[in-house]
């Protein structure tokens, strides 16, 4: 019995398509975002850092990190959510914190002395889910050799979970297994008014790295110290 | 009135294969002390195949077994397991009452009287509740039988007629326990000695020929104790158990055959135990906070110390790592003879979340994952960080991490809930703080040279002076405070202590 005529069309479409064919896949969930609450950093990211992705931040000390940390976890307890930071250099400042609006009690400080204790903890807290993200804060630790494994193994459980993974350092660490980089650079300090005051610090934030969109585009922002807030 | 007993016929043979599983299937002797004199007290299946019979001396059992494998009875070995036992119980009814230790031929059981009424609404029958009462004591390590009848007596002699088959269970119906009983033995009451004889004498060897005669010509002729007996023997031992007060202290001991010096070989016994310890928590919906660790050491030393644990957790691997680590950050100073762990169960905490609030790690996964970082990280390096109540710069606390989940709202992505037009600038501490050497003219910083920033001061703003515990000698502070750009292009809070002189850099900005 002769095929009929659409199963011949059918089988024609397909050999002509050859190899650009692939295999169906349920639509993919929508990409959830930890917003910074700094509306220009936010545009650049496309709402903030990705869930369930390795984003990193990195830059060479008075370039804005910390204070973009403490953004992003000021915006994300306001928000009746916990965080995780795993502070590899031990250098988080609760006043400083405080002041920058975080609520501290939604978030977790783990202290770890070793960059392995700081990376295991990372992989618990990823595992334990229900974290909107977790910091890993290696800004003194950079030059720690860190197997490109642990990177691998740290992206696939922050894959598995909503929660993102946020790499804090002098560099960028993760290499390719990084879904997001961001670059940051300072410029200089503004000192100003008598008596003389450090009203805050002018910098740059470039996207140097997206994989869910465009990057190579940059922001200038303004951290602003208390005293001039 | 329906009572449960469950009984472990040899609670040494038992306590021993508890604490150590590895010895199931062997040839395995109890022994009344060390020493090839020492009396057997029980053994194993295995070992009365081969020939080995109890009450004999040691050298007796290995003569007539080979491979007989001889271990000194535990007294702390058989206290945990018969802990374990009334957590069992107590697992399943609030009703549950240790029966004395008897003498002779049953010294060596133990038996918990549960009170059954009322439970067939939970378990659908009696036979039912017994095999789940049964399964709790296996799932504790402990060989178990349970019966159920109208009396304490009766169900205890039925549990006793259950003893030969592990696991096996017997329910009387009510109004049968005189039927039961009729045909059995008389022994089988545990008469005194002096009684049992005076029974022989006078032909009665059944339950049945007991309660044919009259009490009277019966106290008459044996004496008032032999009311007791008899009612025994008519199931006339309703009274129920005597509830147990809520009993939240767990403990698990072992007596070392040897003293052990190295802490690998000794975290070996404390993983067993631990792990016996968290079953036992697990079987009564309970998980483990603060661990006790009481040590006796050789040479009547003692080292007694309480393992801090972050929140509630039933993981025996976090809990044996905390032990590890304080051991190793403190080593007991001489070999230990004897070890026990004890502690106060806590209760778990619900998974349940507000539905209208942000999702959050759920409770007891929190949990497992906070006691899993402090043994990682070392205790007091986790929680919330906490403002001191100090003018001190770098004063600040952790607090235990339970963040409540009522506060906040579900919010879509990009939902600021504050706008922050302008980040706030912050700082990275630094601890401790780094020395600096300063090269200053009018108390301003002109020059520094350190680990961190090295070069001319270019811009400065300061100081900012900050003082206080001015009360005490070892809490006195007072630092002048400055913010200054290098030429190396950092900025930094550079401090100068005024009680010493010298100067630290104790923050950057960032």
């Amino acid at each position: 019995m002769p095929a009929p005529p659409i199963a011949l069309a059918i089988e024609s479409l397909l050999r002509d398509l050859g190899p650009s064919l692939r295999r169906g896949a349920d639509p993919a969930a929508p990409l959830t975002r930890c917003p910074t609450g700094l509306p220009g950093i936010d545009d650049l990211l496309g709402g903030g850092f990705p869930r369930g992705r390795l984003s990193e931040i990195a830059g060479a000390a008075c370039c804005g990190r910390t204070s973009l940390a403490l953004a992003l976890l000021a915006r994300t307890t306001a928000a009746g959510e916990v965080a995780a930071l795993v502070d590899g250099a031990d250098a988080f400042d609760p006043p400083s914190a405080a002041a920058a609006g975080v609520d501290l009690s939604r978030v977790l400080w783990v202290r770890a002395s070793e960059v392995v204790d700081a990376l295991r903890s990372t992989e618990h807290l990823l595992a334990a889910r229900g974290f909107a993200f977790v910091l890993l804060d290696l800004a003194s630790s950079s030059q720690a050799q860190i197997p490109p494994s642990a990177w691998s193994r740290l992206r696939r459980t922050a894959a598995s979970t909503n929660t993102a993974l946020i790499v804090l350092g002098d560099r960028r660490l993760a290499g390719t297994f990084t879904d997001l980089a961001i670059e940051m650079s300072g410029s200089e300090p503004r000192f100003q008014g008598v008596p003389t005051l450090l009203e805050g610090l002018d910098g740059e934030v470039r996207l140097v790295r997206n994989r869910m969109g465009p990057h190579d585009c940059a922001v200038a922002v303004r951290w602003l110290s208390a005293s001039a807030a | 009135m329906r009572i449960t007993c469950l009984l472990v016929p040899d609670l040494p043979l038992a306590a021993e294969l508890r604490a150590h599983p590895e010895l199931r299937g062997l040839p395995l002797a109890i022994a009344s002390g060390p020493g090839s004199r020492a009396e057997i007290l029980s053994i194993s299946p295995e070992a009365v195949r081969g020939g080995v019979r109890p009450f004999t001396t040691v050298v007796q059992g290995c003569a007539a077994c080979a491979e007989l494998c001889v271990r000194v009875a535990s007294p702390a070995l058989a206290r945990a397991a018969r802990d374990a036992l009334l957590d069992a119980a107590l697992s399943v009814s609030p009703r549950a009452e240790i029966v004395p230790s008897s003498s002779g031929i049953y010294s060596a059981e133990a038996a918990i009287y549960v009170d059954a009424r009322g439970i067939t609404s939970l378990f659908r029958s009696e036979a039912g509740f017994a095999s789940a009462l049964v399964a709790r004591a296996e799932k504790l390590g402990l060989p178990a039988v349970a019966a159920i009848a109208s009396s304490r007596g009766v169900a205890h002699i039925a549990a006793r007629r259950c003893a030969p088959t592990p696991g096996a269970t017997e329910v009387l119906p009510p109004g049968h326990d005189a039927a039961f009983l009729a045909p059995l033995p008389i022994d089988l009451l545990n008469p005194e000695d002096e009684l049992a004889q005076s029974l022989t004498r006078f032909g009665i060897h059944r339950v049945r020929d007991l309660t044919r005669i009259p009490e009277r010509a019966l106290v008459t002729r044996l004496g008032g104790g032999v009311r007791k007996l008899l009612a025994l023997a008519r199931g006339e031992e309703r009274a129920p158990p005597i509830p147990t007060l809520s009993r939240t202290h767990f403990e698990e001991s072992t007596d070392l055959e040897a003293p052990v010096r190295h802490l690998e070989p000794f975290l070996f016994v404390l993983r067993g135990m631990i792990s016996r310890l968290a079953t036992r928590l697990e079987c009564r919906a309970l998980a483990c906070s603060d661990l006790d660790l009481d040590l006796d050491l050789e040479g009547g030393q003692r080292d007694a110390r309480r393992i801090g644990v972050a929140s509630p957790t039933l993981d025996p691997l976090v809990l044996v790592r905390l032990a590890a680590l304080s051991l190793e950050s403190r080593p007991p100073p001489a070999p230990i003879e004897r070890a026990s762990v004890a502690t106060a169960g806590s209760p778990l905490r619900s998974d349940q979340l507000d539905f209208f609030r942000p999702a959050g790690p759920t409770p007891a996964v929190l949990s497992r994952t906070l006691a899993e970082l402090e043994a990682l990280c070392g205790p007091g390096r986790i929680g919330a960080p906490v403002m001191s109540d100090s003018h001190r710069p770098d004063a600040y606390a952790m607090a235990a991490f339970a963040p409540d989940f009522g506060g906040g709202s579900l919010t879509r992505d990009g939902d600021a809930p504050a706008e922050l037009s302008r980040g706030a600038l912050a700082v990275r501490a630094l601890r401790p703080p780094v020395p600096a050497q300063v090269h200053s003219s009018l108390g301003s910083p002109e020059w520094i040279r350190s680990a961190l920033a090295n070069g001319e001061v270019i811009r400065c703003a300061g100081p900012w002076r900050t003082t206080g515990g001015w009360w005490s000698r070892e809490e006195r502070f007072a630092f002048d405070h400055f913010d200054v750009q290098t030429s190396d292009g950092l900025v930094v809070r550079l401090r100068r202590d005024l009680t010493t002189g010298s100067w630290q850099i104790d923050a950057v900005y960032d």
